[in-house]
Formats: C-alpha cells, sequence, structure tokens
C-alpha cells in the first residue's frame, strides 16, 4: 500500500509542474498577442511571467536577447544552471532567450531543466519569432494597402492586378512593356480590334528600345519609354473593359514568371551568347524561380529544349526524348562541373550526351523502378568541344587540321610527332585553372579521361574505340596531378589526328565534319584491393541479343558481357581471354555448361589501376587473386572453385585463395543478389524510353551500380539488320531462312564448303566420319581466309555422337566467315542444331556468323542442286580425301557462276535471313538507320598495288642466280578481289638447290617485310610480311599437284610474271 | 541387314562376333550377349522455368550384369539414340571384365540439351530420371556415373532423389561423387599411373628395364601429365611431348633429347594441358610440329590425346627403335595403321586396358561408398597397382599362349569372362 500511495503522490507533482507550464504558457500567449504592445514591452512581459512555469520559481530567472539589446529579469546574475534557445525569424538567427536558476537545483531526469520544461523554452522563442516576423510583415502590408488604397482612389476599386502594374511601373518598366506586349496580343487574339491597332506601334515603340543595348534597359532614362508608359495605359485600360478582373490577374502573374525565364531564353538563342552567359543565366534563372511551378508552362519546356540542344545535342530524336525527362534545374547541376574557354560555344560531346541522358531518364525513374542496387552517377567534370579549338589555337597549332587531308601513310607516319607535339603544348591559364578547382573537387581518387566528341556516339557512326581514353592513377602532389591530367587530356586530343580515326572518317564521308574533341573527367568507380584499385565487375549490356546460344534466349532478352576489373576487356573483342556472357532475360541459360567449359571460357585475364606504380595493367586473374583476393570484400560473388570437374559456389569464408583453384562464374553476383533484376531494367527502362535499343557500359563496386555510358545500339558495327532484297532472280538464291537469324553479313565468300547431310548420313565407317572433319579443317587452312562458308548437317563439333555433326574445333573452322548449320527433317523428327554452341564464345570473339537452316520449313529456298550439280574441288584440293567427294563439295563460286559470289544479309528484326549469288561490285544496301555511311571504299587500289608490285619483285628476281624456272601471281591479288589486309599470293617455280632456295627465301622475306611496312602505312593493316610464297616442283606442275593446279587452270589461273631477263 | 549409314551398335555387335567366333561361343550364349539383357525407356515430364512442361526422353541400358551390378554413365545429349546407348553399354561390359572387376555393362541418357536448360530444370531432369528407375537402379542393380554433359553435380541430385525414395544412404548407388561426398582419392591420378602401371609390365615382360628407355608422348592433358610422372619415377625418360596450343591454335611438339622436367613442364601449362611456347623455349625446348611426337627415336610411345592419331599416313614414321606403344587415349591407333603396327611387331598395349585404371577406381569409389570407409590415397593407388597388374597378367599370358595379337587377346579375355558368368549362372 505504502509504495501505491508513493506513487499517487508523485503522479500529483507531475501534474502540477504541468499545470504552472500550461498557465505560463498561456500568460505569455496574451503578451505576444497584445497588439498595443510594443515589442520592448512583449518582452518585458515575457520575462515577468517565465519563472511560473518553471519547477522553482523563486530562483529561476529570464533574459531575452534581441538585436543588440537585453530584456532581463530584475537582479538578473549570470549563472551556470541555464538552459536557453535561439530565436529565429526566416531561418535567421536575431536573438535568443535563457532561463537560469540562480542557485545549484537537484539534478534530474540527466539536467537540471526538466525535458517539458527544454520544450517550453523552445515553444516561446518560436512564438516570439513569429510575432516578429508578423510585426514587420505589418507594416509592409501597410505600405500595399496604402498603394491599393491610392489607386483605389484614382481608377475603378482595388483590384490586385492593377497593383502589381503599378509596382512594375514604378520598379521594372522593361518587365511591364513585355507583359504589356503580351497583353496586347492576347487581346489582340481575343478579336480585339482596338488592341490589333496598337499591336504595331508598341512593337515598334519597343523594338527601338531594345536596340539601344541590354545595359541601359536597366537604367532607363525618363524620356524614351513617355509614349510606351502611355500605350502601356490604354493597353490594360481595354483589358480592364474587356476581360475579368481574376484573368488578368491569373494572365499577368503568369506572364511575369515567364518573363523571369526569357532573360535565360534569350541568353541561349542570342547567336553570340557564350556558355559563360548561359551558365549565369541558368543559375540566375534558377534561384528567381526557386519554388514556382513552372513544369508545365510551355516557356520551361522552351526553355528546356534550348538547354538541351546548346549543351547536349541538336539531334531531334535526341531533344525530343531529353525534354521529356530534364528540368531547367538540372542544368544547374550540370553547369557547375563544366570547363570551358572563355567566350566559348562548345557542346559537351556525343558520349556525355549520352551518358547524361541515360543517367536522368533513370534518375528520374528512380522511384517507379525500384533498382535493387542504388544506381550512381561517378562524379564528372566536362571539358566543352571548343576547349580542343582553344588549345590549337593557344599553341598555334591550327595547321593540325589539314592533316586529315594528306595521304594515310603520312599521317600515320607524323602521328607519333602529333602525340608528342600536343603533349608538350600548354593549355590556356583559364582551363587549367579550371581543371586545378575539379582536381580539387575529385580529390586523389583515380581518375579517367574519356573522348566525347560531336561525332562520337552521333549520326550513326560509332567511333567506339577510335578515339582514346585513358586511366589517371591520380596520386602524388597536386602539381604533379595536375600535369598528368593536362598530359592525358592531350593524349586524347592528339587521337583527333590517329590514322585510324581519320581512315574511319574518310570512309564514311565524315572527314569534312567538323569536329571538335569534348573531354570526360570521370572518378573511376573501383574499390581498393591492396595496392590495387578496380570495380569488383564492369560490362557492356545490349538490348538485342544477337548471339543466342539456345533457340530458348530470345533476341530482346538482350546480351551482357562481363568481366571482372575495368570494363575495357568487356568492349572489346579479345583474342586471347573471354568475358563472360549472360542474357539479362534469361540469366539462368548459360552459354557453358560442363565445369570444364566454364573455367576454359572464363576470364583469365584483369585490367586494373595499380596506385602504387601509378599505372593501368593487365594482370591474369590467377595471380590477382592468389596475391590480394582475401582483400577483396565480395569475392565469393565473383568465382567459384574448380575441384576434379565439378565448380562450387562456396560462401566467402570457405574460400582458399591460395590453393583454391577459382573461376570467375560471377554465381554468386547472379544467383544471390538481384544484380542480373538490376541490369534487365536498366536495360528495358533505356530501350522503351529513348525508343531504340542501347548499348551500355557499366560498372558494380560491390554496393552501387554505375551507368557509365549509354548509347543508341543501332550505332554497333558488325551488327546491323541488313535489309533483305526483294528481287532477286530466283535462280540466284542458294538458301533462305527465317528461324532464329542474328543480324550481319557476308559481304562476297568465293566459296562454299558444303559438306552434303545425307552424304554425311550414309558414311558407315567411324574412320570416314572422323575423315570429313580432317578434310574439313584442311581445307580451312588452305582456301583464303574469310572467303568461305561452312555448310554442314546438324552440329558442327559435336561431341559424343558423330553421327549428329562433323567432328572439328574451333581451330579447325577458324577461317571461315559464316558457319551454317543443317536440320533436315529425319522422318518425323527434325534434329537439334548446336547453335555453334560447342565454340561458342571463340565464334563470337573472331566475329564468325552463325546460321541455321531448316530447309525442310514451308516458305524457305534450298538451292541443293547448286551445292550438289556444280564441279567440286575436293579431289584438286585435297586429292587424300577424293573418295569423300560424295560428302564434301568444295564450291569454287565465281568459276560455277562466270563471276559471282555468295552474299548472304542477316536481318535479326525481319527474322529473315538470304545467300544468294551477285556480281561482287554490287554495293550491299546498308541498314537505314544510317544513311550517312557510305560503303567502305571498293578494293581497287587494294590489288593494283599488289599486282603492281608482284611485277616488280619478278622483274627483279634473277632467275639463273636463285634457280627459279617461273614465277606466278594468284589469288586475290591477281582476281582484284583483295582486301586492305590480303597478302600476295606467290606461286615459284623452283629448280635450284637447297642453298638457292635458302637464299631466295631470305630474298623474298626482305620483300615481305618492306611490302607489309607499305601496306601497314597504307591501311593500318599491320602483318609480319605480305608475300605468301608457294614452291612447285617440275614434279607438281607435271602432276598437278598442290598449287601448280593454279597454273593454266580454267577459271581463276595464276597469272605468270616476266623475270628479270 | 546392315544399315546404309554408320551405326555404333552395328560396329560394336560386329567386333563382338568376330571375337565370338574366334572363342568358339555356342550360338545361344552369342545370341545374349550381342545384346542388352535390359533395356528401360520411360519419359520424364519437367516443369520448366516459365511454367510450361516440358517431356523428355530418358533410357538405362543394362547390357549384362552377370559378373556384378551394370555400371556406366548417364549421357544429356540431344540426339541420343538407343543404338549408341546400347552400343556403348555393351562396351563397359567388357571393359569391366577385362579389368576384372565384379560389375557389368551398362549405359543411360536423356535426350536433351543442357545448354538450353536451366540449372534447376536439369536438376529436375536428374531427379525425373531416378524417380522413373528407383527400382531398377542401386548399389546392388546399376551403378551410374557422370558422362557426356553430366558431372558430379548431377550425380549428387540422383543420388539424394535415390536415397529420398529408399529412405536411407545409399552411397554406393552412384559414382563419379566429389571427395568428402562419396567420392575417392586418387581419381585424378588414377588413367595416367594405371598407364604407366601396364607399361611396367610389359617392359618387364619383354625384358626391358624401365630406366633404359626413352619415351614421346602425344597430350600433356591429366591422363598424360600423371603418366609422364610416374613413368619418371620408374627411371624412364621422356624426351618429346606433343600437345595443343589453344593461342596458336595448332599442336606442336617440345622436345628436349636429355629429358623433359615434367614439374617445371605442368608448371608453364595452363588447365587445358596447353604448354606456354615461348616460356618452353627459354627453358631449353625445341618446338617441333605437332606431328613429330611420332617420329621420335624412342623406345616407347604413349599417344594420350585423342582418337586416330595414328593413321594409315603417319604410321611409316615410326621409328624403328619404337618398341612398346601404349594407348592412354581412346582409339587412338586407326584400323588400318593397327595392322602395319602388328605387322611391324611392335608391342601394343590396347586402349581399354592400357587407360583402365579410370574404370578401376570408379569400383573403388563404389566399394568404399559401400563399406562406408574411405581409403586414403596410398591404398587407393596402391590397389590400382595390384588390379592393374593382374589385368595385365591375365591379357599378356593369353596373348603369349595363344599367340594372338594383344588388342585381340583383351577384347577375348575380356567376353570370354562374361559367358564365363553366364554360363556358370546358368542362364543360357
Amino acid at each position: 500500500m505504502d509504495h501505491l500511495k508513493k506513487s499517487d503522490e508523485s503522479l500529483l507533482e507531475v501534474l502540477k509542474e504541468r499545470a504552472k507550464e500550461l498557465n505560463c504558457l498561456y500568460q505569455i500567449e496574451e503578451i505576444l498577442n497584445n497588439r498595443k504592445l510594443s515589442l520592448p514591452e512583449i518582452f518585458e512581459g515575457i520575462i515577468k511571467t517565465i519563472p511560473s512555469g518553471w519547477q522553482f520559481p523563486e530562483i529561476c530567472q529570464a533574459r531575452i536577447v534581441y538585436e543588440n539589446s537585453s530584456y532581463q529579469s530584475p537582479n538578473y546574475q549570470p549563472s551556470s544552471w541555464v538552459d536557453s534557445c535561439k530565436i529565429k525569424v526566416d531561418d535567421k538567427v536575431v536573438g535568443k532567450i535563457e532561463v537560469s536558476y540562480t542557485k545549484k537545483v537537484p539534478w534530474r531526469e540527466g539536467g537540471f531543466f526538466l525535458e517539458k520544461e527544454h520544450k517550453l523554452i523552445r515553444t516561446i522563442a518560436d512564438r516570439i519569432g513569429q510575432v516578429i516576423l508578423h510585426r514587420r510583415m505589418e507594416h509592409i502590408l501597410r505600405e500595399w494597402d496604402h498603394a491599393k488604397q491610392e489607386l483605389a482612389g484614382k481608377e475603378n476599386g482595388g483590384k490586385e492586378w492593377m497593383v502589381i502594374i503599378d509596382l512594375l511601373r514604378r520598379t521594372d518598366k522593361n518587365m511591364l512593356f513585355h507583359i504589356c506586349q503580351k497583353m496586347i496580343r492576347y487581346l489582340s487574339w481575343s478579336g480585339i480590334t482596338e488592341a490589333t491597332e496598337i499591336l504595331p506601334q508598341f512593337d515598334a515603340g519597343l523594338r527601338d528600345r531594345t536596340d539601344e543595348g541590354r545595359d541601359e534597359l536597366n537604367s532607363p532614362s525618363a524620356k524614351q519609354p513617355l509614349d510606351l508608359l502611355d500605350m502601356c495605359d490604354r493597353t490594360f485600360k481595354i483589358a480592364a473593359e474587356r476581360l475579368n478582373d481574376n484573368e488578368i490577374t491569373v494572365q499577368l502573374k503568369q506572364w511575369i514568371l515567364e518573363e523571369k525565364g526569357y532573360q535565360l531564353i534569350k541568353a541561349i538563342n542570342r547567336i553570340g551568347a557564350s556558355l559563360s552567359d548561359i551558365i549565369e543565366a541558368v543559375t540566375h534563372y534558377c534561384n528567381m524561380t526557386e519554388g514556382a511551378d513552372l513544369t508545365y508552362s510551355p516557356t520551361e519546356r522552351w526553355l528546356k529544349v534550348a538547354l538541351i540542344r546548346r549543351f547536349l545535342s541538336e539531334d531531334l530524336n535526341f531533344i525530343n526524348i531529353a525534354k521529356q525527362y530534364f528540368d531547367v534545374t538540372d542544368f544547374n547541376e550540370l553547369i557547375q562541373r563544366i570547363i570551358f574557354p572563355a567566350g566559348s560555344h562548345g557542346k559537351l560531346g556525343g558520349k556525355s550526351a549520352g551518358m547524361i541522358l541515360g543517367q536522368q531518364i533513370l534518375h528520374k525513374l528512380k522511384e517507379e523502378l525500384a533498382l535493387p542496387f542504388p544506381l550512381k552517377v561517378p562524379k564528372t567534370w566536362y571539358l566543352t568541344t571548343d576547349c580542343s579549338i582553344e588549345f590549337l589555337h593557344y599553341n598555334n597549332l591550327e595547321e593540325l587540321n589539314e592533316l586529315k587531308y594528306k595521304e594515310l601513310h603520312e599521317i600515320r607516319a607524323n602521328y607519333p610527332n602529333v602525340i608528342q607535339l600536343m603533349k608538350n603544348s600548354r593549355f590556356p591559364p583559364g582551363i587549367v585553372k579550371s581543371l586545378a578547382m575539379a582536381l580539387d573537387d575529385f580529390g586523389n581518387t583515380p581518375l579517367i579521361v574519356r573522348s566525347s566528341s560531336l561525332l562520337e556516339d552521333q549520326m550513326g557512326a560509332s567511333f567506339s574505340g577510335k578515339y582514346k581514353s585513358l586511366f589517371l592513377a591520380n596520386r602524388g602532389s597536386k602539381q604533379k596531378r595536375l600535369e598528368a591530367l593536362m598530359d592525358a587530356i592531350a593524349e586524347v586530343y592528339a587521337s583527333l589526328y590517329n590514322p585510324d580515326s581519320l581512315q574511319y572518317r574518310a570512309e564514311r564521308g565524315l572527314l569534312d565534319f567538323h569536329e571538335e574533341m569534348g573531354i570526360i573527367i570521370q572518378e573511376v568507380v573501383g574499390i581498393r584491393v591492396g595496392p590495387n584499385y578496380l570495380p569488383i565487375c564492369a560490362g557492356v549490356a545490349f538490348t538485342n541479343n544477337e548471339l543466342r546460344w539456345s533457340p530458348r534466349v530470345k533476341r530482346e532478352d538482350g546480351l551482357a558481357r562481363i568481366v571482372p576489373g575495368f570494363g575495357t576487356r568487356a568492349v572489346d573483342r579479345l583474342s586471347d581471354d573471354f568475358p563472360f556472357l549472360v542474357s539479362p532475360g534469361q540469366p539462368a541459360l548459360r552459354v557453358n555448361h560442363t565445369p570444364e567449359e566454364t573455367k576454359h571460357y572464363s576470364p583469365k585475364k584483369i585490367d586494373l589501376i595499380n596506385l602504387e606504380k601509378e599505372v593501368f595493367e593487365t594482370v591474369t586473374v590467377k595471380d590477382f587473386l592468389q596475391k590480394y583476393g582475401d582483400r577483396i570484400p565480395n569475392l565469393h560473388l565473383l568465382v567459384s572453385v574448380y575441384h576434379e570437374d565439378l565448380l562450387t559456389h562456396p560462401s566467402r569464408f570457405e574460400i582458399d585463395v591460395e590453393k583454391d583453384d577459382l573461376v570467375v562464374t560471377f554465381e554468386g553476383l547472379f544467383s544471390r543478389t538481384p544484380f542480373m533484376k538490376q541490369l534487365e531494367i536498366i536495360l528495358k527502362t533505356l530501350t522503351e524510353k529513348m525508343n531504340t535499343p542501347v548499348d551500355l557500359e557499366f560498372a558494380f563496386d560491390g554496393e552501387n551500380f554505375y551507368l557509365l555510358q549509354c548509347r543508341s545500339q543501332s550505332s554497333a558495327e558488325d551488327n546491323l539488320p541488313y535489309p533483305i532484297p526483294k528481287d532477286i532472280p530466283a535462280g540466284d538464291i542458294i538458301f533462305t531462312a527465317n528461324r532464329y537469324i542474328s543480324n550481319g553479313k557476308i559481304t562476297g565468300a568465293s566459296y562454299i564448303v558444303y559438306v552434303d547431310p545425307e552424304g554425311y548420313g550414309r558414311l558407315t565407317k567411324l574412320e570416314d566420319l572422323i575423315r570429313v572433319g580432317r578434310a574439313v579443317s584442311k581445307l580451312n587452312s588452305i582456301l583464303p581466309k574469310r572467303q568461305f562458308i561452312l555448310m554442314g548437317p546438324g552440329r558442327w563439333g559435336s561431341r559424343g555422337n558423330i553421327k549428329l555433326g562433323v567432328q572439328v574445333g574451333y581451330a579447325d573452322i577458324n577461317n571461315t566467315s559464316l558457319l551454317i548449320e543443317i536440320a533436315r527433317q529425319k522422318g518425323n523428327y527434325l534434329p537439334e542444331l548446336s547453335f555453334g554452341t560447342h565454340f561458342f564464345q571463340d565464334l563470337v570473339e573472331s566475329n564468325i556468323r552463325y546460321l541455321p537452316l531448316y530447309p525442310d520449313d514451308s516458305g524457305v529456298v534450298f538451292n541443293e542442286a547448286f551445292l550438289t550439280k556444280n564441279e567440286n574441288l575436293l579431289p584438286k584440293l585435297l586429292p587424300e580425301f577424293d573418295d569423300l567427294a560424295e560428302v564434301i563439295r568444295v564450291i569454287d563460286v565465281p568459276q560455277a557462276t562466270f563471276g559471282k559470289v555468295l552474299r548472304v544479309l542477316m536481318n535479326a528484326d525481319l527474322e529473315e535471313a538470304v545467300g544468294y549469288l551477285t556480281d561482287p561490285t554490287v554495293a550491299v544496301a546498308e541498314p537505314e538507320r544510317k544513311p550517312e555511311e557510305p560503303l567502305p571504299q571498293p578494293g581497287a587500289d587494294f590489288w593494283r598495288w599488289r599486282f603492281h608490285m608482284a611485277e616488280r619483285i619478278a622483274a627483279e628476281l634473277d632467275p639463273d642466280y636463285f634457280g627459279v624456272k617461273g614465277m606466278y601471281l594468284f589469288g586475290s591479288a591477281c582476281n582484284a578481289t583483295a582486301g586492305p589486309g590480303s597478302d600476295i599470293d606467290l606461286l615459284i617455280h623452283f629448280q635450284g638447290n637447297e642453298t638457292q632456295r635458302r637464299e631466295l627465301s631470305k630474298w623474298l622475306d626482305g620483300w615481305s617485310l618492306c611490302l607489309a611496312e607499305i601496306n601497314y602505312l597504307k591501311t593500318g593493316y599491320a602483318s609480319p610480311g605480305l608475300l605468301d610464297v608457294h614452291f612447285i616442283t617440275d614434279e607438281d606442275i607435271a602432276n598437278k599437284t598442290s598449287f601448280a593446279v593454279k597454273i593454266g587452270a580454267v577459271t581463276d589461273p595464276a597469272h605468270p610474271l616476266k623475270l628479270k631477263s | 541387314m546392315k544399315s546404309l549409314t554408320y551405326n555404333p551398335y552395328q560396329t560394336a555387335q560386329a567386333q563382338f562376333d568376330k571375337v565370338a567366333d574366334l572363342i568358339g561361343l555356342e550360338p545361344s550364349l552369342k545370341e545374349y550377349l550381342r545384346q542388352p539383357m535390359r533395356e528401360y525407356h520411360f519419359t520424364i515430364p519437367v516443369k520448366m522455368d516459365d511454367g510450361t512442361v516440358k517431356v523428355f526422353k530418358g533410357f538405362r541400358v543394362q547390357h549384362n550384369d552377370a559378373r556384378g551390378p551394370a555400371k556406366g554413365g548417364i549421357r544429356f545429349h540431344p540426339e541420343e539414340t538407343a543404338d549408341t546407348v546400347r552400343a556403348l553399354a555393351m562396351w563397359m561390359t567388357w571393359k569391366c571384365s577385362v579389368v576384372d572387376i565384379p560389375l557389368g555393362g551398362g549405359k543411360g541418357g536423356v535426350i536433351c540439351d543442357p545448354r538450353s536448360l536451366t540449372e534447376r530444370e536439369q536438376e529436375q531432369l536428374c531427379r525425373g530420371w531416378v524417380r522413373q528407375l528407383a527400382r531398377n537402379v542401386g548399389p546392388c542393380l546399376d551403378v551410374p556415373a557422370p558422362d557426356v554433359m553430366t558431372n558430379a553435380k548431377h550425380m549428387l541430385w540422383m543420388l539424394d532423389e535415390f536415397e529420398t525414395i529408399h529412405g536411407g544412404r545409399y552411397p554406393g548407388f552412384i559414382t563419379g561423387k566429389p571427395v568428402g561426398m562419396g567420392g575417392s582419392l586418387g581419381r585424378t591420378e588414377a588413367t595416367g599411373f594405371g598407364v604407366i602401371f601396364v607399361l611396367r609390365e610389359a617392359l618387364k615382360e619383354l625384358g626391358i628395364k624401365p630406366e633404359n628407355t626413352t619415351a614421346s608422348v602425344q597430350g600433356f592433358g591429366n591422363v598424360a601429365q600423371h603418366a609422364v610422372k610416374k613413368y619418371q619415377e620408374l627411371g624412364g625418360k621422356v624426351i618429346a611431348i606433343s600437345c595443343w596450343d589453344f593461342k596458336d591454335k595448332t599442336a606442336y611438339t617440345y622436345r628436349k633429347k636429355d629429358g623433359v622436367d615434367v614439374e617445371t613442364l605442368i608448371g608453364i601449362t595452363d588447365s587445358f594441358g596447353s604448354i606456354d611456347k615461348d616460356k618452353a623455349r627459354d627453358l631449353g625446348y625445341e618446338t617441333l610440329p605437332g606431328e613429330a611426337w611420332i617420329e621420335q627415336e624412342v623406345d616407347i610411345l604413349i599417344p594420350a590425346a585423342l582418337e586416330n592419331q595414328i593413321t594409315r599416313a603417319n604410321v611409316g614414321k615410326i621409328s624403328p627403335r619404337v618398341k612398346v606403344i601404349v594407348e592412354g587415349a581412346n582409339g587412338p591407333t586407326a584400323t588400318e595403321a593397327d595392322e602395319i603396327i602388328k605387322e611391324r611387331g611392335i608391342f601394343l598395349v590396347p586402349d581399354f586396358l592400357a587407360n583402365a585404371g579410370g574404370v578401376t577406381c570408379s569400383y573403388f569409389e563404389q566399394v568404399q561408398s559401400n563399406m562406408n570407409f574411405y581409403w586414403e590415397k596410398q591404398e587407393v593407388l596402391e590397389k590400382l597397382d595390384t588390379k592393374m597388374t593382374s589385368a595385365y597378367a591375365g591379357v599378356s599370358e593369353l596373348a603369349r599362349r595363344q599367340k594372338v595379337y594383344m588388342r585381340d587377346a583383351a577384347y577375348i579375355i575380356a567376353i570370354n569372362r562374361v559367358a564365363q558368368a553366364v554360363k556358370s549362372r546358368g542362364w543360357v
């Protein structure tokens, strides 16, 4: 009972305190609301009241400090038992209120004051602030009312719009005139004739005035605008008569807001307006319109479009999409990080535009998409495109621009000098200063310097890989970092004169385009792992999957190429490594199935920045993981452990980086995190919103997903949907297909290697079946590279059951340009094709096309007669396999068709492909999306100079000295089909001894090297030697073996060359 | 009537017929053995990830289990045919018999393309396969193993389904399991070591000391690497190794006349058996064309890479010094080349004896699983040596006694053992 009583008592105590506090508050409220009291009187009153609300009123005192005056209790003494709160008006501190005890009081609830007392003092401070604000406003309102009354005296009653007009008249005449002009037009459109009459006069008056110049507008002389003011009065008088007051008020307010935007629009649209003007105007605009909702006004839209056009792109499609996702305020953020020369008119360049748009779309849809991983944008600074021009100008390097019209070999020879020249040039001081600022902003995180030129990613031309991107470790002193940054920018600038990019432009008729190079300086996404810096994975992703490894993978399921470390290894095809391929729409359908294959086709190398050595380097995954694997926080998401033909997916604690055989599979990332979902959402969203298939670059640091690039996929060159001509004569069609088609083309194949499905099926001996694979392998090595196609039954490279397909490995088919699998109906079942999966990733990396044919489908053409009735070259080429002539047929297409070649066009959009005979000189119709791109130059020159050089060699060759009886030219240089990388095939009829042969080989090697160098300078195709020399003997000629068949052949014979006499 | 196309089953039957006639098997026994004693054909419905149901066709062929439970792999192949499975099941019977392990022959599969199946769908397929056969397979009836496009992962799913149905733990139901989950140690070494165990016995019989011999090896994968190691332990000297170069897409032969150092070479070999060409050159190895392995002046040739490597075209290049060929790979010698080798009197240890180390180790895995007691690696390899040695002795003794070619002797002994078991049981 006792304790119950006690708690009752304490409850009573608490209630008493509350009552005291409330009383105090009521009294203070009364004082504050007394309008008759002045502020000091109010403060005095409050000070007297406060102690009554506190626990120990006898020893409680209060003080208010406001605008340099202090109001306090009588006998106020400083104390250390104080509670205080700031008084704020409009978020500005204007004073404070203090409550204190003169003596020490018991410690309660963590202080000398009760929690309720804290709240009370805060409430009082707030109320005081509000009263002060109200008192100030009263002052203004009184003036306002006064103005109203004044007006009311003059005109018919006080109307809000009149107040506005009056204010404008007194403060901003310029604005008044524009508003007035709008009103006149508004009236005139409403059919009010009086207004129509004023309009021309007013416009004329306004024009005269504007011509005076901008600066003077801000302080107009009293004389000039008189008649305009007069007209304003007339206008509003008409308005007052014809429109209702409310309508006028609404219009006026809207126009004023819009008018504020015009300054910006004018700045943007003025021909001479420089970037700094615009940046200033944007900032100004954003400050002025803060809080005002202009989103749906046409002005805002106009403004956005103007800004998009000015900074990003003039492309209409681009603007159409971009305007839906940008607000003017978004530019405010962007412009903080733009570096530009004085008076700049530059843009940010193509790559930046795509990246910014992609990021903006995803940013705007953030809520709706609910991405599983946060989508982040790495900190980025931009150099406008005309910085490059300014740079050239500052260093007097403009003459470099004529470089592009020089011969390619000159350009190539000059290029190293250009790089040095650029690197030794100086940046204008303004830019240096801005770069220094940028570096301060970045700190010492590693950076990437990327090109973003006007041409890049625009107009359908993909400059992927033509211009440079450079990584910087960004370590050391500020000066050192700055120099490294400028060095990198200069090097990227130099790549404007890179022979490969110039040649690319020349081929596409873009040489005369005024190219400028913008620069993106971006924080490199990554984490620190030991002395290294890298993202845990990165890669590229495409909306359309042109490489389907299973019929279940649909084109729209997309494709991603993912690698550990920097995405540099995912962007380009690799000759010695494999990125991980996955379809975001079907992540469970993997390319590789057996653990062995998965391991074989897993990434073996990794790109990273070594912060200690301050270099960007490629290291093997094995070494890297052994040394630093333990320090990668999410290693278990990246790797699987391979052990005795089993891949296990260990948890973080099970991995022994030193002993385990680690294979990069990303299994954990895909199956234990929503990473693939994220990628799929992003791909789908951008595809839909940008209204085009896209091509993305991304990076992932374990927690955040970064979008690094975004552009239209159609610009990816080898994967275009080629139009299928409808006017091919029926007799010229060799095959058509309409299932599982990917994009691509084979311009002109000269040979078809056809393994007849029926013939192959008839083979009864295992050894013969194996020999078919051997023969194909031999053909692969003797037929000209990429000039033949392989057609065969079922599954190329079949394992397990040789009957299902020719047994070959990748090396046995690696020179073909197209691999065709034929599924012929067998009874009532159709064999399943392999989709090239036995060496799928090899095909991808070497860009060999794949096409499945279903000849028994209705509606398709399969010209079997062409394949089986024409002359079979097999017995001639490979006499040892002549018994297989019924099974393997090698057709020389030009020979069989009087000079035609086989062209294959594949169009995934239409799910159609056709292989037909055509004159090689007929150009392939280019896909519609890039009409700007002309066909690459026909190769007339390529063969002509090769032919000439062959004649020169022969003319220099001393037949007696070397024991040579004759010399012939054959192949592409002879039949005029040579491409830029073709070699020169020489046939030497030799009858000398071993010494002579050695000497001759050496002599020819010299020529070969020399010609390769010339060819490199002319075309950029590097090769160890250009001559492909074949020796034949009398015996060969007599037996017509080896290449001797070429001599005196009916078609495509070797051409005899005249030797030195 | 002979079919007009290549049929592996008919080929296997023809091979059997030849030997059966040689042994003089009675017609009924021949008839009985030239075809499987039991076949199961069934369907496996699988709910696919997209909600549809797909029906797959499955098989299990038990060719013969007179000598013990049938043993053989499970293949996932899009164009599997019953005849292929039959041929392979028969081959398993002979293979187990030639090394004298108490197992019969079987094979199975599912017509499917695992490349178009997700992981979950594959699991359903594996479990579905076991559900259909749960009463017809098992540690005492038929023991499956991994094969084309199946691996340890699939075996564990199958084992789990089997054990769920039968309500117990029966690790001996299946082989090819990972170590720690019922797998056996020593599997990696088994095939390569087995090759050398029989080589050692062959040399002993020919009166040649291993330490006085040199060898040339084709291939440098798992089998070849372990074979070379074991051979060098015996004192032999490998002077040439040929292997595939993935970068150059061609094969090279690496030669060092005073003997290769296998550990160093393994150090510069990737996991697919490609030796780093440049590093090898720096280490003083000559780089010769891929085919050169066969023409080396050595005593022993060990083809341990692919089938059909010794052909009519290159058999003539074999040096007169070569005394023994041990077939580490499956079918490395083409039929015509085989004839020439026979004529030249080169001693040949045929593939299904020489590389039977693998299947022997599978048998050991099953034995250990049944006992639920697992041996140390040393013990596995010792037992392997014993088994291979006695298997070799059996074949060579017959070859010597009956003056037949080793390959023929191996077939004779294998088929004869099965025939005897069938007769002893009174089946035929």
